[in-house]
């Protein structure tokens, strides 16, 4: 187990602390986050291009702090966080020769690589890629490569590389794991990653066919405000899993508003149950995804913003070259 | 205190072997060179004008760790100095030197690889001669630890040097310019510049150049210079070698 | 110079051929920099480098601290264009889990030790300090309580491969870190040991340090051994996992790294932890008032140079071949002012491909001390040009950077 590439911790393993608050069930200090936002309002996106001068093109995403984290941390009471917020950082480096023994390609060759930093998530992450972080990787290419106009780079290859600080929780950390659990927090991360990939690759001058966007949407079942019966289920956008009760499906797309098109779809959850005895359309799948596209035209506005900055210091640069 | 034992060709397929045994510091290493030779599947990192030298530490009883990468690079560092790897033959070649600790104290997770650093130069340096690669000087090196009364300790024994307030690995060239100085632990400047003259005595003597550029070294209480230690070796080696020339004339 | 790199032209060069600065840079690196270091004498600039700086000048450092939520110390701190993000996590690693503990640990002789030296005069000499070391300093290296790991696989330059398994330069930056965590004796054993109060002992804690200082005066009067009964011993350690993530290299990681760790274990908050007989595992407080900052020993402050050599262009024998008279020649230019080496400080990616030797200084300057500075780590290789004198001037030029950062940091 030991790595000897890396620097090894004690052999005998070590164990993440254990918190008082949390053995006594019978006393919940600390109250679920709340969800603040509206169904359909999304948390703001910080992103900046550029930051990286030695890659060739790069970007870093930040969401808004949730109402609960933001009062956590303006006013520190205790120290497990509530809810976290993502933080991730992408370099695109390209397009480039491909290496001596790679295959004759007549495009642009894609590679992702999407890697959590150890102290990304509550649990500590391993530093080798793990199945989940592999799982990123190929979505997040598909959602790429249906978008650059790769037949313009043949024989070249384009690195793309996300690092992801800070993630996103998949439920409260409160909850003990149920059946419904399932990885919710890496569609958010995802949805961050197709972000931050757009602009990063609008930043390196890679022709796309357009600037595509990641947005989530999901039917979550809530805590009612009484405190008894979970309420009925309902769509919500841009979900932080910590702020519900339970996701009972979410969808994550890649999508490009001036086509219209969706080039990644990635649907998890199962809602045939929710939408038993309601007889409601608006908890089908179609309004599930299209949920997600709404946060997607969302998360796009920012990316436009953000890719016209890059441009604009381009400009700026090309300008400071010729006087 | 004993002075180090040094045999050069102790390895017949390597190019250039040396083995080299620190009597204080009971470090014993056994290093080869293979020069110039071919590095293929390299090619992309291969200099044009220049020989790519690769440096290998083998610990002796425990697997290889992060702490064998950082040694080898200061080593690497120190010899590119001294190798002259534009000679005619060297340019996109390799020089590969391996140094396999053989005996002593190994070092653990995170531990200081100073006190073993001058016998593992001073085995490149012989094992690069041996090899015959164009230098265009030799190196000596020493390590001395400061202790919590200040007094300088030379060449200590691993538990003189975790006990030491200071440790200190530096190495000269042969024409006495400070070619690599490695301190940890606390220590102000005047300590280190008395250190620094404790050292190029130890492998020096109290040097003065000569004329012809020759280094003419005389004793000292540190006994002889390890630079004449090293020169001694070599000598014996091309006397045993060219017996047959020697006695002929 | 550009004649060479532009086609072969059949007149003198028309102004159209010339090349614009960044491709110049770009072909000849040397040259480039050598004409901004050396401007001829004539036009009356002065020697600046490449990126506009003077020879001793870092870049603009920036450090945050705290903006990552899952740790327990989290810093970013960007070093001109390099960025390094260091995050702290602490896991617990019970003495049960360590298989020599048993043998070599009797309850707890070094605490007695341990209390002793906290009893002495906090702003005494720093050196005293770190070598008044009992067991309880190897606790740290023994059971491996700090593991810091540097990764450069975040696509952080061109030529590194994102993925790939650490680099020899990431490793031997591991290895840096935590030997000069180690040497540094930065982090304080003391404050990793996580304690198991026998209950007839009284209700204080062991963290309220100042009760249990007071009664371990009495205590040591009686002899360690019966010290070690009443005290109680060491059930746990934390376990600081130190990792550090370049997110953009542009030269001069090791600075921006060692910088990035320092500040996240100033922000490094330990949950106050204790034993808990019932369960048979430690259990931590998550309310921040309990908490505790871990307590460092001095602030050590990397800085780092790179020279710059004015012949290694030219003929590269007279390089390698340095004698006495070429010396001589040398420190003759010196004294008409024409100058052959620039100690860089902080190089960037640029000048680190053209600086074969480099220097790497830790200073630290003990508070209340009399303002002397104390070297913790001295790094010189690669080349001649740094010798005595220059060192001493860098020494100088360290302790300045010193300053600067310690009041970076104090702000953040």
């Amino acid at each position: 187990m030991t790595d000897r590439r890396r620097i090894n911790g004690p052999s005998g393993g070590t164990r993440p602390p254990v918190f008082a608050s949390s053995i006594k069930s019978t006393t919940t200090a600390t109250e679920r986050p709340q969800r603040q936002r509206q169904p359909n309002e999304l948390r703001k996106i910080f992103l900046k291009t550029g930051l990286i001068p030695s890659a060739s093109g790069s970007s870093y995403l930040e969401f808004e702090h949730s109402a609960s984290l933001s009062a956590a941390r303006a006013l520190p009471k205790s120290l497990i966080p509530p809810s976290s917020s993502l933080k991730l950082a992408c370099t695109v480096h390209g397009p480039k020769p491909l290496p001596r023994s790679a295959t004759f390609s007549p495009n642009l060759v894609l590679t992702t690589h999407v890697k959590y930093a150890p102290f990304a998530a509550r649990k500590r992450k391993g530093h080798i890629r793990d199945a989940s972080e592999r799982d990123l990787g190929v979505h997040l290419e598909t959602a790429l490569r249906g978008v650059i106009v790769a037949e313009r780079w043949p024989k070249s290859g384009l690195d793309i590389t996300i690092t992801i600080l800070e993630a996103e929780d998949d439920r409260w950390w409160g909850d003990a794991p149920d059946s419904h659990d399932a990885a919710w927090g890496m569609m958010n991360v995802l949805a961050g990653c197709i972000t931050a990939a757009s602009a990063a690759i609008a930043d390196a001058r890679i022709d796309c066919l357009d600037l595509v966007a990641g947005g989530v949407a999901a039917v979550v079942v809530d805590e009612s405000v009484d405190g008894g019966e979970p309420s009925t289920p309902r769509l919500m956008l841009d979900t932080d899993p910590a702020e519900h009760r339970s996701l009972l499906s979410a969808c994550v797309v890649a999508y490009m508003p001036a086509r219209d098109e969706i080039t990644e779809l990635w649907l998890k959850g199962d809602n045939s149950k929710a939408s038993v005895g309601t007889d409601d359309k608006s908890l089908s799948y179609e309004t599930l995804i299209d949920g997600a596209v709404d946060a997607a035209r969302g998360a796009h506005s920012v990316l436009a913003e953000a890719v016209r900055e890059s441009a604009e210091r381009l400009a700026g640069l090309e300008t400071g070259y010729s006087t | 205190m004993g002075g180090p034992i040094a045999s050069l060709n102790p390895l017949n397929r390597a190019d250039g072997s040396a083995s080299y045994k620190c009597v204080s510091t009971g470090s014993n290493i056994l290093g080869s060179v293979n020069a110039p030779i071919e590095l293929p599947g390299r090619r992309d990192a291969l200099k044009p004008e220049e020989a790519t030298i690769e440096v290998f530490v083998k610990p002796g009883t425990a697997p290889g760790g992060v702490g064998e990468r950082y040694i080898e690079g200061v080593i690497r560092n120190a010899l590119g100095r001294l190798i002259l790897g534009r000679e005619n033959g060297y340019p996109r070649r390799g020089v590969v030197i391996t140094l396999a600790i053989v005996g002593g104290e190994s070092v653990g997770r995170g531990g200081s690889y100073l006190p073993l650093l001058p016998a593992l130069l001073h085995t490149a340096a012989l094992a690069l001669l041996s090899a015959s690669v164009p230098l265009s000087m030799t190196l000596s090196a020493t390590v001395l630890a400061v202790d919590s009364s200040g007094e300088i300790i030379r060449e200590p024994s691993v538990k003189d040097a975790k006990a030491a307030t200071s440790l200190h690995a530096l190495a000269f060239t042969s024409k006495g310019q400070l070619l690599l100085n490695e301190s940890e632990g606390a220590f102000d400047f005047g300590t280190w510049e008395t250190v620094y003259e404790r050292a190029l005595a130890i492998c020096h003597g109290t040097s003065t150049l000569s004329s012809d550029g020759d280094v003419a070294m005389t004793e000292n209480v540190d006994s002889q210079p390890l630079e004449g230690v090293l020169r001694d070796t070599v000598q014996d080696q091309i006397h045993s070698e060219y017996a047959w020339k020697i006695d002929a004339a | 110079m550009a004649s060479t790199a532009t086609a072969p032209a059949p007149q003198p060069i028309p102004p159209s051929l010339s090349l614009p600065p960044s491709q110049f840079a770009r072909l000849q690196p040397h040259a480039y920099l050598l004409a901004h270091l050396s401007p001829p004498a004539s036009s009356q600039q002065p020697s600046i480098r490449a990126n506009g700086r003077s020879p001793s000048q870092f870049r603009v450092t920036s450090a945050n601290t705290g903006s990552l939520t899952h740790t327990n110390g989290s810093a970013v701190v960007r070093l001109g264009d390099t960025t390094a993000v260091c995050g702290v996590k602490a896991e617990i690693l019970h003495t049960e889990d360590i298989a020599s503990w048993s043998v070599s640990h009797s309850s707890s002789s070094s605490f007695a030790s341990n209390k002793r030296r906290k009893l002495t005069n906090p702003t005494a000499k720093l050196g005293e300090d770190r070598t008044d070391s009992g067991d309880n300093e190897s606790h740290i290296e023994d059971f491996s309580l700090l593991v810091p790991n540097l990764s450069l696989s975040t696509g952080c330059a061109p030529g590194l491969i994102p993925g790939a398994p650490p680099s020899a330069l990431a490793q031997s930056m591991s290895h840096q870190i935590l030997s000069l965590l180690h040497t540094s004796r930065l982090v304080r054993a003391e404050d990793l040991q996580i304690w198991y109060e026998r209950p007839n002992f009284g209700p204080e804690e062991p963290e309220h340090h100042n009760e249990s200082e007071q009664m371990d005066v009495d205590v040591e009067q009686e002899g360690s051994d019966e010290a070690s009964i009443q005290t109680g011993e060491i059930k746990a350690f934390w376990v600081l996992y130190i990792d550090i993530m370049i997110i953009s290299l542009a030269g001069n990681p090791f600075d921006a790294a060692w910088t990035a760790v320092l500040a996240a274990l100033r922000d490094t908050k330990l949950p106050r932890a204790w034993w808990d007989v019932d369960n048979e595992t430690v259990v931590c407080s998550d309310i921040v008032s309990e908490a505790r900052k871990l307590s460092l020993w001095g602030l050590p402050i990397a800085s780092s140079f790179g020279v710059f050599e004015a012949d290694a262009a030219a003929g590269w024998r007279s390089v390698t071949i340095q004698d006495a008279e070429e010396e001589r020649k040398l420190a003759e230019g010196d004294r008409k002012g024409i100058q052959r080496r620039w100690v860089l400080a902080d190089p960037d990616g640029y000048e680190e491909g053209l600086s074969q030797e480099r220097v790497c200084l830790v200073v630290d300057k003990p508070q209340g001390g009399d303002g002397k500075v104390f070297i913790v780590k001295m790094e010189k290789n690669g080349g001649f040009a740094v010798d005595r004198k220059e060192l001493k001037e860098l020494v100088d030029i360290s302790t300045r950077r010193w300053e600067d950062i310690n009041q970076i940091l104090k702000q953040c």
